[in-house]
């Protein structure tokens, strides 16, 4: 373990931070020379009130934007006012009338559970069979997946778009549909990277006693293997979901219809509709409703968060 | 087989249930992993090709409308939106390379201070880090309305400014093509530091303890150890950290098309190269060119990502 971690800074440590245990802390450690006391005492309070400092400055923006989705439009831009004279819910109110947000949450909302689900699926069926069933071409197959991230967006988005508006031999035209773009995110590379690296720490005794009681493959994955899965399906849970919450470049480029747009889509439109005097309180509200699921899933599950991104190596 | 047959005197029925099971682990195998590549192939693989098939004609809303050979390309290389020489501002490829240049020396510095804060002997680590990394989770466009709600003529930074200088301010960030492009990077500067964060973390935490225990012993002082010691150690994430961050930033496209309306302005400012891909194609249907933008694009981009997955594919070993 030892040496492969001189080789592989990354992954090996942030898994021991996906564990919540804290690896060896590279830092000086603090000499207990006396007579050094007092300005140590200084140090640290200097220490923490730029932390501090750098912390408001990094959230200041969000509690910015849900104090405004609570204000009238003329105390929006009245300065530094972080809690509400009169609160009121008319930006939410209007963000959801005149703006259809609740549509758009709920489309949201569809295609991330969708997603998420067929790569739960999808993935740790698939990464089950690259880490432990035995069948010719295996791992050129599984290189070939990896190879498929050197691919970035940019250049299918034409090709792809073409293949989704007249899908080859059915002709189905799937822009602006729930399936395209469901089929678009229906599989995360990383995902399935991420579930076939996991199998393959789990000692093959477990399937052994399976092999015991005749169980089939899939009885196997589905009996023994998932239920050892449970840290590495949470990291994809939270991989898929966020990343389709979060998506912005597929969601404009497929869901060219009002009635598909996800909040996302729709705070741009709304964002720019009218040049650049807005009506601050409902764009807000519109923002905080787009940022609020991913931030609670994040208060509660940090430590998943980490691994994945970090395994994952890029955010959207 | 031939082994088995050989090493274990078993029956000849024997044999061929084990011969049977093998070919019915390969059938299961390829079921289970048949979905996933079908998926690969149809939209990450065949892609490929078909891109360089679509530059090679002009392609309309209708379709195909004749081959044109190098002619997108001919006309791309020659194009003035695109890019141009000698540099300049304003086109697609240069504001895209100046966003690029400012920006990932930025984000490193900062991503490096903040990993080196959080990787201290403090209270309350986990908030900080926490609080650095939560602009990186939210999505772009949520965030992207903030900026411009911030950075209004009327906004918070102009109030502080204000308050700062004694004389109001009312200057429109995004509204002015001076300073336009220059509010994304701050923005994203801001964004994505807690990514670099996390990644310099990583690695600054695979740095064994006993390199910073000898130096306790010898008195070198802080700065000292951290220029002599943490830093040179820190090169495998520093490679890492500035390859992800080249590519994001060659990629910027969410933050200008919000700021802009998707046009790229005012006065070009904001157009960057994936911008303009997304204008040729989805704003004027011209797809053979935009197929021929798509894949220079990929061009550049996959120099950065070929590095980055040699970085990467050394790290898979430990997991």
């Amino acid at each position: 373990m030892g040496e492969d971690r001189e080789r592989a800074p990354h992954v090996a440590s942030v898994v021991e931070l996906a564990r919540g245990e804290e690896p060896a802390v590279g830092t000086a450690i603090a000499p207990g020379i006396p007579g050094r006391g007092k300005r140590a005492v200084a140090g640290r309070v200097g220490l923490y009130a730029l932390l501090a400092a750098i912390a408001a400055f990094y959230l200041l923006p969000f509690f910015w934007s849900v104090s405004t989705s609570f204000k009238t439009l003329p105390e929006s831009v009245q300065g530094f006012v972080l809690i509400p004279h009169h609160p009121t819910l008319d930006g939410y109110r209007e963000a959801f009338t005149t703006g259809p947000f609740g549509r758009y949450l709920l489309n949201s909302a569809i295609f991330a559970v969708s997603v998420t689900l067929t790569n739960v699926f999808l993935c740790t069926l698939g990464g089950y069979a690259f880490a432990r069933l035995r069948f010719p071409l295996r791992e050129p197959l599984f290189m070939l997946v990896l190879a498929t991230l050197m691919i970035p967006d940019q250049m299918r988005l034409v090709p792809v778009f073409k293949l989704l508006a007249d899908f080859p031999f059915f002709h189905w035209n799937m822009i602006a549909t729930y399936q395209g773009y469901i089929l678009i995110k229906l599989i995360y590379a990383t995902n399935l990277f991420l579930m076939r690296q996991y199998f393959l720490t789990i000692p093959r005794d477990y399937e052994e006693a399976a092999k015991l009681d005749n169980a089939g493959f899939f009885k196997t994955y589905w009996r023994v293997m998932l239920p050892l899965a449970g840290p590495a399906i949470a990291a994809i849970v939270i991989l898929s979901f966020q990343g389709t919450w979060d998506d912005f470049y597929w969601q404009l480029i497929l869901l060219q219809d009002d009635s598909k747009f996800t909040l996302n889509v729709g705070i741009a439109r709304f964002a720019t509709a009218g040049g650049f005097g807005h009506d601050w309180p409902p764009l807000m509200a519109a923002s905080t409703i787009a940022i609020a699921p991913v931030a609670l899933i994040y208060v509660f599950f940090q430590r998943y968060f980490i691994a994945g991104v970090t395994t994952a190596g890029v955010k959207g | 087989m031939a082994v088995a047959a050989r090493t274990r005197p078993v029956g000849t029925r024997r044999l061929e249930t084990a011969a049977n099971a093998k070919v019915r682990e390969a059938l299961v195998g390829y079921a289970f992993v048949g979905i996933p590549l079908l998926y690969f192939v149809l939209f990450y693989l065949f892609p490929i090709g078909y891109a360089f098939y679509i530059s090679f004609y002009d392609w309309g809303i209708l379709g195909k409308l004749g081959y044109r050979g190098f002619g997108n390309y001919r006309e791309l290389w020659h194009d003035q939106l695109f890019w141009t020489w000698p540099p300049k501002r304003g086109t697609a490829i240069w504001n895209t390379l100046y966003y690029t240049a400012i920006v990932v020396p930025a984000q490193m510095a900062l991503g490096l201070a903040l990993a080196l804060a959080v990787n201290a002997r403090i209270r309350a680590r986990t908030f900080f880090r926490a609080a650095y990394y939560f602009p990186s989770l939210t999505s772009s466009a949520a965030i992207t309305a903030i900026a411009i709600y911030i950075l209004n003529a009327d906004g918070l930074l102009n109030w502080a400014l204000s308050k700062v200088g004694g004389h109001p301010v009312h200057t429109p960030w995004f509204g002015q093509s001076s300073t336009a492009l220059e509010s994304i990077m701050g923005l994203n500067i801001w964004t994505t530091s807690g990514t670099m964060m996390l990644f310099y973390l990583a690695t600054l935490q695979s740095i064994p303890t006993d390199v910073y225990e000898a130096a306790a012993i010898d008195g070198t002082s802080r700065w000292r150890t951290f220029w002599k010691i943490t830093f040179p150690l820190l090169k495998p994430g520093h490679f890492f950290v500035a390859v992800l961050s080249i590519i994001g930033c060659l990629k910027l496209f969410d933050q200008a098309f919000i700021v802009s309306g998707g046009k790229g302005g005012p006065a070009y400012s904001t157009e960057t190269a994936v911008l303009y891909l997304y204008q040729t194609a989805i704003g004027d249907a011209r797809w053979g060119y935009a197929a021929t933008v798509g894949i220079v694009l990929f061009a550049i981009i996959f120099l950065f990502t070929l590095v980055q997955r040699l970085l990467f594919g050394k790290a898979e070993i430990g997991y």
